[in-house]
């Protein structure tokens, strides 16, 4: 397969869904929700294992696969051996996922925090979007509520569109984008120089603005029968809109991508995602819009 | 005090002038400069060198200047300068290193120029070299503020530029102060260091998990705002007390716990605003007119050492913050936006001096030459930037 398709190929369909096979007592959970998303999108399923191929455990996939009912003709497995996180992602690169599904923890211990997981590894690094589900379950789940962050960056737009093909998908008829307001410096510059009007105006022209900005996206889309509210939340970004995800008892917290390679410096001064990866407040869908 | 200053900084802000410099302005025409001059009779009424309310006056001073470090301290985000990447990185380091070293060789060189004439050379150099390097944040937000640059890539380069410089500049300074009793003991400055790293990264660690358990608690079950502005301002004097104890300026302990609870994710926007509020406007003008009752500002007021300070300041802030810009990957106009707007240098500076001051690492002259310095660089700094960005209205 050829990686160079993987560059400017738009985040969505989901034409290839990918997810991450590992023998621990959430493995039917997590295929039976891959599935489910496989048969939603249309999509081609990968099972990825990384590990010696077992015949112990190919039987036991097997037998999984046909109990799940997961159609043989739309899928395949594959196994690799090599490091977990470097393996998958060249999996993903060379397989041109579009949506790799992993399971993960709520929250870590601080050692796997600051080190890093297979599953926020692959997060920070995926060149492809990535589902974290939280508590995959064998039972059909409807997601109802989506809450996406409507942060000011260019990424932000192809990240609502794929939340509204995902929920266009899904049958859900409302989205929620939640713009975080924060701006370092500020409060002490008002506090020393501002009469109140003054630090209401400046405090709304921060919302008006990134409202502005919204409102823009919302207007290019063909988001038919789609109900999108826009809200803020102040707060730092990252640890906000998960607070706020948390709050209102969401299904699905959808984000861009990170910018930059994130190392343990970005755990240690923890800013954005990092805070989010920190303590999940529900599923996580991590749009990697390949600009 | 309190009520005079206020005055002068609403009549500053009238016309756009810093706050701070209302403050200083009413200092000195209440100090020796002006009404000590004219009536010295009132001067020596209202502000006694000695006696009870000379001591009083000294201990709201001192306290005002720790809690005014920790407010600069809850502004600190480590985060910001990791989040905008090379530039900022580079920006941060040149912008602190280059006139760092300018400062420090113009008065290794020229020590009797910069009026040192029997200090410890090495110090006064330190002092100077740090003195040449810290920019003042609040300044710099509110000009970004109103140029609408604030959420720009320059704007926020410069900020996260100046939260570096702030946090680099003190941690110096504070290691000055410490050295300055140790003389060349280099064990002792050695476990100087070791001291305030261990600190530093105890308060930065485990002493924020601490303040992120305890603030909801805090916010939630106590008094709203008395809980949270008594034991944060609590925590600031702790800590203040522990850095003094271990020989060290409080103001250290006090920005380093700053850090530590701005730095916290529970700590609500309302909670960090009242803690703003209460000592940007009692403290605060406290401590700013009480640098003009300290001295005379005409007798010491030397044009040649003032304009070789401000000069000094201008180049090696200017072209130590472009070229880290630069190498960050921002074009020249960038660069020099990002040069001058980092170039203000306002009420920390200020602060710096006073310290230096009372600590005798500075005269009087010098200490003028940097009030002037940093009065004439935050105002020049928005003009500056306008002649290199095109500002969108």
């Amino acid at each position: 397969m050829d990686a160079n398709k993987l560059k400017k190929r738009p985040p969505y369909p989901f034409e290839t869904i990918a997810v991450a096979v590992a023998f621990s007592p959430r493995l039917e959970a997590l295929l039976y929700e891959a599935k489910q998303y496989a048969d939603t999108f249309k999509s081609n399923l990968v099972m990825l294992h990384i590990g010696e191929k077992d015949p112990k455990k190919e039987e036991a996939l097997e037998v999984l696969i046909q109990h799940i009912g997961i159609d043989k003709n739309k899928s395949r497995t594959i196994w690799m051996d090599g490091e977990p996180t470097e393996t998958i992602l060249n999996l993903c690169k060379l397989n041109i996922v579009d949506l790799l599904i992993i399971g993960a923890l709520e929250k870590e211990n601080l050692y796997k925090f600051y080190m890093g997981s297979i599953a926020r590894n692959i997060s920070r690094r995926a060149k492809c979007s990535v589902l974290l589900l939280t508590h995959p379950s064998n039972k059909p789940v409807r997601v109802k509520k989506i809450v996406i962050n409507g942060v000011d960056n260019p990424k932000t737009e192809y990240t609502i569109n794929a939340s509204a093909y995902f929920a266009k998908a899904n049958k859900i008829k409302e989205l929620t984008i939640v713009q975080e307001i924060d701006m370092p410096g500020v409060a002490l510059t008002i506090a020393e120089n501002s009469t109140a009007p003054e630090a209401l105006k400046i405090k709304r022209e921060m919302k008006d603005e990134a409202y502005t900005k919204i409102n823009c996206i919302i207007e290019k889309m063909t988001a038919e029968n789609l109900d999108i509210n826009v809200t803020d939340v102040t707060g730092k970004p990252g640890y906000a809109i998960s607070n706020y995800a948390k709050n209102k008892h969401c299904d699905l917290l959808v984000i861009n991508s990170p910018d930059t390679h994130l190392s343990i410096f970005d755990r240690i001064f923890t800013h954005d995602i990092e805070h989010i990866l920190a303590d999940l407040p529900c599923n996580l869908l991590i749009v990697h819009s390949r600009i | 005090m309190l009520v005079l200053s206020r005055l002068a900084a609403e009549l500053g802000r009238l016309v756009k002038l810093p706050v701070v410099m209302g403050e200083i302005i009413i200092g000195i025409v209440l100090g020796p400069t002006i009404l000590g001059h004219f009536s010295p009779h009132w001067h020596n009424l209202l502000f006694p060198v000695f006696g009870n309310v000379s001591i009083a006056l000294d201990g709201i001073t001192k306290i005002s200047v720790v809690m005014m470090l920790f407010v600069a301290g809850l502004e600190v985000q480590m985060q910001l300068v990791i989040k905008q990447g090379k530039a900022a990185i580079s920006t941060s380091l040149l912008g602190m290193l280059i006139p760092f070293a300018v400062g420090f060789a113009s008065a290794w060189y020229m020590p009797v120029f910069f009026e040192n004439q029997d200090k410890d050379k090495f110090l006064y150099a330190l002092f100077f070299g740090t003195a040449m390097s810290i920019s003042a944040l609040p300044v710099i937000a509110r000009t970004l503020m109103d140029m609408n640059m604030f959420k720009t890539k320059i704007g926020m380069i410069i900020i996260a530029a100046a939260m570096f410089d702030d946090l680099m500049g003190w941690l110096i300074f504070s290691l000055i102060m410490g050295m300055m009793g140790h003389g060349k003991n280099f064990a002792a400055i050695a476990l100087d260091i070791a001291y305030i790293l261990g600190f530093g990264l105890f308060m930065l660690t485990i002493g924020k998990k601490i303040i992120d358990k305890s603030l909801p608690l805090i916010q939630r079950k106590f008094s709203w705002p008395g809980g949270v502005l008594s034991l944060s301002l609590g925590l600031c004097f702790i800590c203040g007390a522990f850095t003094e104890s271990i020989g060290f300026h409080a103001v250290l302990g006090s920005f380093i716990a700053g850090i530590a609870i701005g730095d916290s994710v529970k700590l609500k926007p309302k909670a960090r605003d009242i803690i703003h509020q209460f000592v940007t406007n009692v403290f605060a003008p406290l401590f700013f007119v009480s640098i003009g009752l300290k001295l005379n500002f005409m007798d010491n007021f030397n044009l040649n050492l003032v304009f070789a300070v401000l000069i000094i300041a201008i180049i090696g802030k200017v072209i130590g913050a472009s070229i880290g810009a630069k190498l960050g990957g921002l074009n020249w106009r960038e660069s020099f936006a990002i040069g001058f707007g980092l170039n203000a240098r306002g009420a920390m500076e200020i602060i710096l001096g006073s310290l230096a001051l009372s600590a005798g690492l500075i005269n009087e002259k010098m200490f003028v030459a940097l009030v002037v310095m940093a009065i004439i660089t935050s105002l020049f700094s928005a003009p500056f930037i306008k002649l290199f960005v095109k500002v969108e209205a």
